[in-house]
């Protein structure tokens, strides 16, 4: 245990290896949300309610949505995509939350716009990557042999599986997913809760996709502050009963 | 470990790093190059330098184009050096602190991957393939094999394995001599014994490696011979699972309640069986018991009617039966059950389930109505008995295959077998104001009806690959429902004049009835830009219906000619419309127009194969009508709807019967062939608002309607000697009228998860013409209800609840305004749970509600006061007993308060008052052990 800990100081102490870029276009990923699973996953709900809720919406919880990640020199821009997963849904229209995660991998900064419980939290601070293990796996997405590495969100309680290209250099990924030494091709979270896997990906001069929007309303927070409102997320949830993934992003 | 002892050890560790740094640098640099088996240089190669201890990512590095990397300036500590590059086996090595600055690791050869592994394994089955150590694994099932195939079969198909015609079996074009399964001997110790006997489904993972021989093994000295071995591991067992519940239950008066259900599943099925029987007024299962018994197939909802809204009826199956309906009045023994079985693959889905349910009814009901005319009124008090008994066979079954992503097809059918049979026996005290005429009039009816429903329903939906947002359905459904009643009629009116004499009707009347319905339709959906929709749908519908009614006088055995008739109803409904929708950020717009036109066809005739009466009337109603919606999703989770349609249904067929009913005497009921279609305005509005934060939700909605021509029932009341008071009710085509009820609920929490407040209210105002006498009336309803609540939860053990409510309900009558009746209900309601000691609840609820109408007098309060105390037994819950007492004081009857057109009522029925009861619970999964909140 303190082994590691203290070897983990020392980790955290170095800075992460950033690759000069040429990677420059956009991946698009797509989520599929699994309600069942997420259910399943919450520790504090009984066992009684989460049986039921996988027996009767298992096999149909699926619901899916994509996202798009512009990667351009040392900069990355993660954001929801125009276009629609669910054939269901052609012709509605929801209204979109802001949200963005824009980072920089040269001063090592990033600037994020989260919704959570209809609040936006504008967060700017260093960039905070997952603290990933690398695993003895590969597999292909989207045409690329992919390395296995594994994080544990202990205040969220996912176990989350990332794959990273070992052909595309960059420390970028989907959602908060980050700094891996090569592009995050595919993360999956508490066991098909949650599955990010991208599906297309488009080498192309980006032009303005990387821009943010002229204006930001939201709490302007760093990361802790950002943690300690989801922390009071979780503890709030937790004590009511209620699942801790209602409201925010999983 | 504790503080102290942490502190030490990271004390201690100073220390040693303290004397590694007096003889070593703190710093190093680590070089080297990476190249290929036969030394030729790799182009920039991955590097990443790992925790030794848990894999965990410390930096990296990718290295130039001859494969030479350079780690500058890190820590002088152990590290895990992983090279990754395209195509080769991930490479470890170790590096140990170093006592010079540079560590250089010189040329390091990667291994690359099998062609074999890299193609089939990882290009073409997209399986991940694991390296531990000289293991690779990969997910075997990922192997596509016919069903009923072999281990065998599949390790054939399996890259870098070779089977051979005897059935040996060759890894990396080695032996393999020793085979496991799930890491043990399998059998014996020939290979063969598993690959020739397991199914090939019972795989996931085949896994290859070398292992030291037997006698290296039994020695443990490394003779350094290496055997091939292959261990097959087991797929995790088709995820299976049963649950089920059993509660029994024993009452004084010998109230009694028996309720269970079973239900057993793995990944594909589901299966699932349910019971129960009581004579304590539960008539079905709560939603909970019927959502676990229909599993995933309860909720579904497939509309074969496309396009907006019409209004139009449509004959849907509803539910099962097996949900509880019951309205308070009476006394009923019950029984039902029911078997489901679901089956799910990815693509298709299917559903069957038997439901079997019956009720047998013991009522016994005061009614008083009281029925103002323009310048009198007259009153009547009515008790009525009534038994009754009915049961359902009911029949579901869907089919739903989503063939490939473009064609998805649902099917349905549904069959339902009904038996009822009622005996009413009412006596009717019959007084008017101005004219001292009195009459008794006493109805004995047995009714016997036996019925059956069938019918199936098509969908099939198209989306064209071409061009996202285009799609093609079509829908088709038919309907048969027949049903066949005799009705045995005795009727006495008594009339308590001067000279009192007695009136006696015996009949007997045989009701056909049969239903036919073919319907289908059309949709067609284009995109007609990134944000504007188009829709065109065709819906036609047919439906013939034919009533059969013979009515006997069972006095001189005749027909009654003039209540007798084949009445042969056929209407044709077709409707082509297009729609346009505006869908972008939230804003979603529609604005739709539809040509419809309505044909009727009405026959009537003595009896079946009789000549009709006169020629079929044939009329036909052509008609334009819109439809608007739109809902907008606000900021900060605010939602408004609203919406507008121009309805126009055809007339009810019972309506347009042209002959008498006369099964009550002073109520008789006349149809009206030349009803026209009714014709309304619908608008509604909605506005929800949730705040995920505070828990603050709003939601109002508000439905109003405006009749161009509204089916009123007319009124022809006649007073004399011979006859007591009677009135026909005829419909007919009256404009005007209209409705609009609106409704809110507020949740607002006051202290967060301690203590909240709820209000919930709706107002609803109503103007119904109607004639009486052939005089014009309006009756004007207007009501208010409000209800405030608060919910506390001081701590997880104890949850309180308080609410009152108050409903006004204010009826005025143009044509005697001097009746205007105010109807009062008022309610408070009180109620406690709580964990009050491990494993023990209480339960309980207080119920008071008063009933006033101050024009008639009338005043009743019922207070019921209920009380539970149960207890959780057994290691995992699995038990429960109860001990509950309902309606403490015995005050329970069931009101109802109500008036509209000419007239007001009120019924109070008897029903189950107070009764103890002790049950006991099984569950197989255990009960859960807190309170439930059920607050979402």
């Amino acid at each position: 245990m303190n082994v590691k800990h203290f070897l983990l100081i020392i980790g955290i102490s170095l800075p992460l290896g950033v690759f000069a870029q040429e990677l420059e276009g956009t991946v698009r990923y797509l989520m599929t949300h699994n309600w069942s699973k997420k259910y399943a996953s919450e520790d504090h709900m009984s066992k009684q309610s989460k049986e039921r809720e996988m027996y009767i919406w298992g096999s149909r919880s699926e619901w899916k949505e994509y996202t798009v990640l512009h990667l351009k020199a040392n900069e990355s821009k993660y954001m929801e995509s125009e276009e629609k997963a669910e054939a269901d849904m052609e012709g509605w229209s929801w209204r979109k939350d802001l949200f963005f995660i824009k980072r920089n991998f040269s001063n090592n900064t990033t600037q994020e716009a989260i919704p959570m419980t209809g609040k936006t939290y504008l967060i700017e601070d260093q960039i905070h990557p997952q603290n990933w293990k690398i695993l003895n796996d590969l597999k292909e997405v989207a045409g690329h042999v992919c390395m296995k590495a594994f994080y544990r969100d202990s205040l969220k309680k996912q176990d989350i599986v990332a794959w990273f290209a070992m052909d595309l250099p960059s420390s970028a990924g989907p959602e908060r997913f980050c700094g891996l030494p090569g592009l995050i091709m595919e993360v999956d979270i508490n066991n098909g809760s949650l599955n990010i896997a991208a599906d297309k990906i488009e080498l192309k001069k980006l032009d303005k996709e990387l821009e943010l929007p002229a204006k930001l309303k939201g709490k302007k927070v760093n990361e802790e502050g950002y943690l300690t409102a989801l922390r009071d997320h979780f503890k709030l949830q937790i004590d009511q009963d209620r699942p801790t993934f209602w409201g925010i992003r999983y | 470990m504790n503080k102290l002892a942490r502190l030490l050890f990271a004390l201690s560790m100073l220390c040693l790093y303290g004397t590694a740094w007096s003889q070593s640098p703190t710093r190093v640099t680590i070089t080297g190059s990476v190249v290929d088996t036969s030394n030729n240089a790799l182009p920039s190669p991955t590097l990443m330098l790992l925790n030794p201890v848990d894999s965990s990512l410390i930096n990296f590095t990718r290295a130039d184009n001859q494969g030479g990397f350079e780690f500058k300036n890190i820590k002088n500590t152990t590290y895990l050096l992983k090279i990754s590059y395209v195509g080769f086996l991930p490479k470890q090595v170790v590096i140990q602190p170093s006592e010079k600055e540079t560590i250089d690791l010189g040329k390091i050869k990667i291994q690359p991957i099998t062609l074999e592994l890299m193609e089939v394994v990882i290009r073409t089955a997209k399986a991940p393939l694991t390296i531990r150590g000289d293991t690779i694994e990969y997910d075997a099932s990922t192997f596509k094999v016919p069903p009923g195939s072999t281990v065998e079969d599949l390790l054939r198909r399996l890259p870098g394995i070779e089977v051979d015609a005897d059935g040996n079996i060759k890894a990396q074009g080695r032996d393999v001599r020793r085979l496991y399964v799930d890491g043990k001997t399998f059998f014996n110790d020939d290979p063969k014994a598993a690959t020739k006997n397991l199914g090939a489904e019972t795989i996931s993972k085949v896994q290859v490696y070398n292992e030291g021989s037997e006698q290296s093994k039994l020695t443990g000295v490394d003779d350094g011979k290496k055997e091939k071995v292959m261990n097959l591991e087991l797929k995790e067992e088709f995820k299976k699972g049963a649950f089920g519940k059993l509660t029994l239950a024993y009452g004084d008066q010998d109230r009694w309640a028996a309720r269970g259900n079973y239900n057993r599943f793995n990944t594909k099925e589901q299966f699932s069986i349910i019971g129960y029987g009581n004579n304590i007024n539960q008539t079905g299962v709560n939603w909970d018991d019927y959502g676990e018994f229909k599993g995933q197939s309860a909720y579904n909802w497939d509309d074969v009617d496309f396009g907006f809204s019409s209004g139009r009826r449509y004959f849907m199956m509803d539910g099962d039966g097996l949900r509880n309906w019951f309205d308070g009045r009476g006394f009923t023994q019950n029984a039902g059950g029911g078997l489901n079985y679901n089956f799910s693959q990815k693509k298709a889905k299917f559903n069957a389930s038997y439901t079997y349910n019956q009720v047998d009814l013991d009522l016994n009901e005061f009614g008083f109505r009281q029925t103002f005319l323009a310048d009198s009124s007259f009153s009547n008090s009515d008790t009525t008995l009534r038994a009754d008994f009915r049961n359902n066979h009911v029949f579901n079954t869907r089919y739903e295959n989503e063939i490939d992503s473009s064609n998805t097809i649902i099917v349905k059918a549904s069959g339902r077998l009904s038996q009822n049979n009622s005996t009413n026996s009412s006596s009717q005290l019959f007084s008017s104001t101005n004219v001292l005429q009195k009459n008794r009039l006493s109805l004995d009816n047995d009714n016997d009806l036996n019925s059956w429903n069938m019918g199936a329903q098509a969908i099939y939906r198209h989306r064209f690959n071409k061009k996202k947002g285009r799609s093609f359905s079509f829908g088709g459904a038919y309907q048969n429902n027949n049903s066949d009643g005799a009705e045995n009629i005795f009727n006495i009116n008594r009339f308590f004049q001067a000279n009192t004499f007695t009136d006696q009707v015996r009949q007997l009347n045989n009701n056909v009835n049969d239903l036919r319905q073919v319907k289908t339709s059309l949709l067609y959906t284009e995109p007609l830009s990134k944000k504007v929709f188009g829709e065109v749908f065709y819906n036609l519908q047919n439906t013939n219906n034919q009533i059969n009614r013979q009515v006997r006088n069972l006095e001189s055995n005749q027909r009654v000619d003039e209540l007798s008739v084949f009445f042969d109803n056929q209407v044709t409904f077709n409707r082509l419309g297009t729609s346009f929708r505006y869908s972008h950020e939230g804003v979603n717009v529609g604005f739709g127009l539809a040509a419809q036109q309505i044909r009727l066809e009405t026959a009537a005739a003595q009896d079946e194969g009789l000549p009709n009466f006169e020629a079929p009337l044939v009329r036909t109603f052509n008609n334009i009508v819109p439809n608007l919606s739109a809902n907008v999703e606000l900021k900060n989770n605010m939602y408004l709807g609203l919406e507008y349609g121009y309805q126009i249904n055809e007339p009810r067929f019972n309506d347009l019967q042209p002959v008498r009913n006369v099964n009550n005497p002073a109520f008789q009921t006349l149809g009206n062939p030349n009803l026209q279609p009714e014709r309304q305005h619908n608008m509604s509005f909605n506005f929800n608002y949730w705040n995920p934060a505070s828990f603050i939700s709003v939601n109002f909605n508000s439905d109003y309607n405006l009749y161009d021509s509204q089916i009123v029932y007319t009124q022809t009341i006649e007073s004399n000697p011979s006859t007591g008071i009677r009135t026909t009710t005829r419909p007919q085509n009256l404009a005007g009228g209209n409705s609009l009820n609106s409704n809110m609920w507020i949740n607002y929490p006051l202290i967060k998860t301690k203590l909240s407040m709820r209000i919930n209210g709706g107002i609803n105002f109503g103007l119904s013409p109607t004639l009486i006498n052939d005089v014009a009336n309006n009756t004007n309803n207007n009501g208010v209800n409000m209800s405030l609540g608060l919910n506390a939860t001081p701590n997880k053990k104890l949850i309180l609840d308080l609410s009152a409510n108050i409903n006004n309900q204010n009826i005025s009558y143009s044509l005697r305004e001097d009746q205007n009746q105010k109807i009062r209900n008022y309610g408070v309601d009180g109620s406690v749970k709580w964990n009050f000691a491990s494993k023990f609840f209480l339960e309980s609820n207080l119920d008071y509600n008063i009933f006033r109408n101050e024009r008639l007098d009338f005043k009743q309060d019922v207070p019921i006061w209920n009380a539970s105390v149960r207890r959780l037994v057994g290691k995992e819950n699995k038990f429960e007993i109860r001990a509950a007492a309902f309606d403490l004081l015995n005050r329970r009857v069931t009101i109802n308060q109500g008036g509209s057109l000419n007239f007001v009522t009120r019924n109070v029925a008897n029903t189950l008052a107070r009764y103890f009861m002790l049950s006991l619970s099984y569950n197989i999964k255990g009960y859960e052990n807190k309170l439930r909140k059920n607050d979402w």
